[in-house]
């Protein structure tokens, strides 16, 4: 395997336990030159960098995602046992930089044994080293790299120490990967392995016996096992008696028997460590304090997303107002124009405007994450989410969903049993993601009057805001529940969490995070919402000829008739030309089935553009009332206030449509994107089809209710 | 402490602890021993959830948050 050539582009794969520091290493590793996807044919996250060695060629470093042994229970372990366990693979790396929390070395080196006994060239990371001092606590870094047979660095990502020194192992351990090849394995199969693996040994492509049992133990559901050789395991299996679970147990304890006094003559702990983490958890996961710290949280969180993203927002709608005002005044007047300002301009407004807002929820989830608060809520809420068919860890899913439901949805995956994973997937697009908060910013300010209270510290729209917010939990919690019942499977449910020790979060960390997301919210978001505002604008600035010229004629002879101003002319020309677009004839179309829920043609349009993706409704009023006028595109509200109904000559957004739009909003799929990652997420076109469906039909009776209620 | 004899730790009440003897169910030891809780660790419940129905744990040095039953099967002495 290891013939001394270095590959075009070697791979070296950063593994380790959850909590184990391993992101924030590879953050300093590799800074924002990463790259995020997915590993081929499974939706986990791969984050992949760059990284540059004196000498050798740029190196891709991938960061696993975290495993506690090579048996695995959840989606990403799988994916590391799958990819370790394939040496034909891309991803199968030419050496690995194991990192492990300095302070849990006696649980951390379980997976490191492990896969030092598949014989990968291996550099052994003590992250946290930082908390060598504090602590009183001591390593004999030689006498356990002696012990373990591999070089052994401590580092610290958080202080930046020790970093120089692994690039410098790594570049080492890549130029010579048979320096530190295993002497003995940690771990000799037992009798009741030694039987079966005698028979698979040759049949298998394993590269030695550990790497031949754990394709035993493995090859149901490992991918690059074809076929027949699959079968040939599981016949082999049942002939010698092998028992997975067994075997697994008993292979576990030995390791730790192994390595437990290696670790305890090269690690002194002095004193109890976490005393510290055990003080805050007393009121943080009180039974009482705990969810009213949990909730006070929360309302900071929505509160500081109002108050502080207004500035940032304001400022990048007045600089798109200012430059589609310039081109105007700039280019002459014609298509092209109208397309760049109207269509381009006004759509990259659109798209960059929630920059500030996601920027922010990201910020406050990754700080909550860092600090080591959102296992904490897990633990507190795993019972009352147990009752809903969902468990602790889909708290973490339905907070993030307030930011965006595509990470929230792929964060499930830590989520072992089925059941409750599927539950979580298909409900936490209910929870109101942040590109719902335009849209809800708009239509609240036409159904609730702007009064406030106690000084104007409590405001009655801001109460609205966070009713809606509520709905839609609430929204997520009954749905759980009827889909509690009406689904069953057998498996098995986990809480097992751990609660690692609160530390200072690291900016590095929570500023890659923010960035990371934004730009992908740009790139991702912004391409189908750009691409709708052309076609928007398109269809709304061209129609069927005849109906066109009808249009015009009818404006010119009123014009005439009723002495209209010039400007009052662009106008009625404006509405009527809009009318006659193929927009306006999609809008009528569909007029009959929205008109129960007190909406017009034009709200028609915007509902059919922004079931693509719902900010869309904002650009789409802006495009609807802006074109043909001389109006700021972003003055969208002031120009709805002025939206009346041609026949009874009320305003269009009273209190009755606006209440019904919101709770439209509230409930209704309305995210391309969110479909495509729930079908790639259950891999089937079923659930994300049960979802639009189950959504839209809630939505669509609550607004109807509502609108009959209120009108 | 209380139990001379092997208990389920489900039965503790918060603040008492004991040393881990075995398990009692083979799913869950594996993937009990995979995050490092094992026989001969030392095992304390901290305090229950605000909803019941999991405990907070400490086994060494390390919190744990377990559900009832994942505790059920771990015997203590």
């Amino acid at each position: 395997m290891h013939n001394g050539q270095i590959k075009a582009t070697p791979v070296v794969g950063l593994v380790g336990n959850p909590n184990s520091g391993k992101s924030s290493l590879f953050n300093v590793l590799t800074g924002l030159r990463q790259r995020i996807g997915n590993f081929p044919g499974v939706t986990v996250e791969k984050k992949a960098g760059m990284l540059r060695l004196p000498g050798l060629p740029t190196v891709e470093l991938v960061d696993f995602p975290g495993a506690y042994s090579c048996y695995p229970t959840s989606l990403d372990e799988r994916l590391v046992v799958q990819e370790l366990t394939n040496p034909a693979g891309d991803l199968f790396p030419d050496a690995i930089v194991y990192v492990a929390d300095i302070t849990k070395l006696d649980k951390h080196l379980l997976l490191f044994t492990q896969l030092r006994d598949l014989d990968l060239p291996m550099i052994l990371v003590l992250n946290m080293a930082d908390l060598m001092e504090n602590n009183g606590l001591t390593v004999d870094i030689p006498r356990l790299s002696k012990e373990l047979g591999v070089p052994v660095l401590p580092v610290s990502s958080r202080e930046h120490r020790g970093i120089t020194e692994l690039k410098t192992a790594i570049t080492d351990l890549l130029r010579a990967p048979d320096a530190f090849r295993p002497r003995l394995p940690f771990y000799e199969p037992g009798a009741s392995a030694r039987d079966v693996l005698g028979e698979l040994r040759r049949e298998l492509p394993a590269r030695n016996d550990y790497h031949a049992l754990l394709l035993t133990h493995h090859a149901p559901w490992l991918k690059h096992i074809p076929e027949p050789t699959r079968h040939k395991v599981q016949t082999a299996r049942v002939r010698h008696g092998f028992h997975s679970l067994r075997a697994q147990v008993e292979e576990t304890m030995d390791r730790y028997n192994t390595f437990e006094p290696i670790v305890k003559s090269s690690v002194r702990h002095a004193g109890d460590t976490a005393s510290h983490s055990d003080r805050i958890d007393n009121i943080v996961t009180h039974p009482v304090f705990g969810p009213v710290i949990f909730i006070v949280l929360m309302l900071l969180l929505f509160q500081a997303l109002f108050a502080w993203a207004s500035v940032p927002m304001d400022l990048i709608e007045l600089t798109f107002g200012t430059l589609g005002e310039t081109i105007r005044a700039t280019l002459s007047a014609g298509w092209f124009t109208d397309l760049l300002v109207d269509g381009i301009i006004a759509g990259l407004g659109g798209v960059l405007v929630f920059v500030p807002q996601i920027a922010i929820l990201f910020f406050f989830i990754a700080i909550l994450e860092e600090v080591g608060y959102l296992a904490r809520a897990a633990y507190m809420f795993d019972s009352l989410m147990q009752h809903f068919g969902l468990n602790g860890r889909s708290v973490v899913a339905l907070i993030s969903g307030h930011a965006c439901a595509i990470p929230a949805i792929m964060s499930t995956r830590t989520i072992a049993n089925w059941k409750e994973r599927l539950l979580t997937i298909l409900v936490t697009p209910l929870t109101s993601c942040s590109a719902r908060i335009p849209v809800y910013v708009i239509l609240i300010s036409f159904a609730v009057p702007q009064v406030t209270y106690l000084n104007g510290w409590v405001g009655l729209q801001g109460l609205a805001f966070a009713g809606l917010y509520f709905l839609g939990i609430a929204g997520a919690m009954l749905s759980a529940l009827a889909f509690k019942y009406l689904l069953r499977t057998p498996d098995r449910s986990f809480l097992m969490l751990e609660l690692p020790d609160y530390r200072t979060p690291v900016w590095r960390n929570v500023t890659t995070t923010v960035w990371q997301k934004s730009k992908t919210f740009v790139l991702e978001a912004g391409k189908i919402i750009l691409l709708i505002s052309i076609v928007l604008w398109a269809a709304s600035t061209y129609g069927p000829s005849d109906d066109m010229a009808a249009a015009e004629a009818q404006v010119m002879e009123q014009a005439g008739a009723r002495e209209l101003s010039e400007e009052q002319a662009a106008d009625l020309l404006a509405s009527e030309r809009l009318e006659a677009s193929y927009a306006g004839h999609l809008g009528k179309f569909i007029e009959p089935v929205i008109r129960p829920l007190g909406y017009d043609w034009k709200i028609g349009i915007a509902l059919l553009t922004s079931f693509a993706a719902r900010e869309v409704f904002v650009g789409t009023m802006a495009t609807i009332y802006s074109v043909g006028s001389s109006d700021d595109e972003f003055r969208i509200r002031e120009r709805m206030a002025e939206e009346r109904n041609p026949v009874t000559g009320e305003p269009v957004y009273n209190r009755a449509t606006s209440w019904s739009l919101l709770i439209f909003y509230v409930f209704a799929m309305m995210c391309m994107s969110t479909l495509a990652v729930t079908k790639r997420e259950t891999n089937s076109w079923k659930w994300p089809i049960v979802q639009f469906t189950f959504m839209t039909v809630i939505a669509y009776v609550g607004a109807m209710v509502v609108y009959q209620l209120l009108a | 402490m209380p139990f001379s004899l092997p208990a389920a730790a489900s039965l503790f009440s918060p603040g008492q602890s004991g040393t881990i003897e075995r398990f009692t169910n083979e799913q869950l030891a594996g993937k009990l021993l995979d995050i490092g809780v094992r026989p001969g660790s030392r095992l304390r419940v901290v305090r229950k959830s605000p909803f019941g129905g999991s405990w907070y744990v400490k086994i060494d040095r390390q919190c744990l948050a377990l559900r009832k039953k994942e505790l059920a099967c771990i015997m203590v002495k």
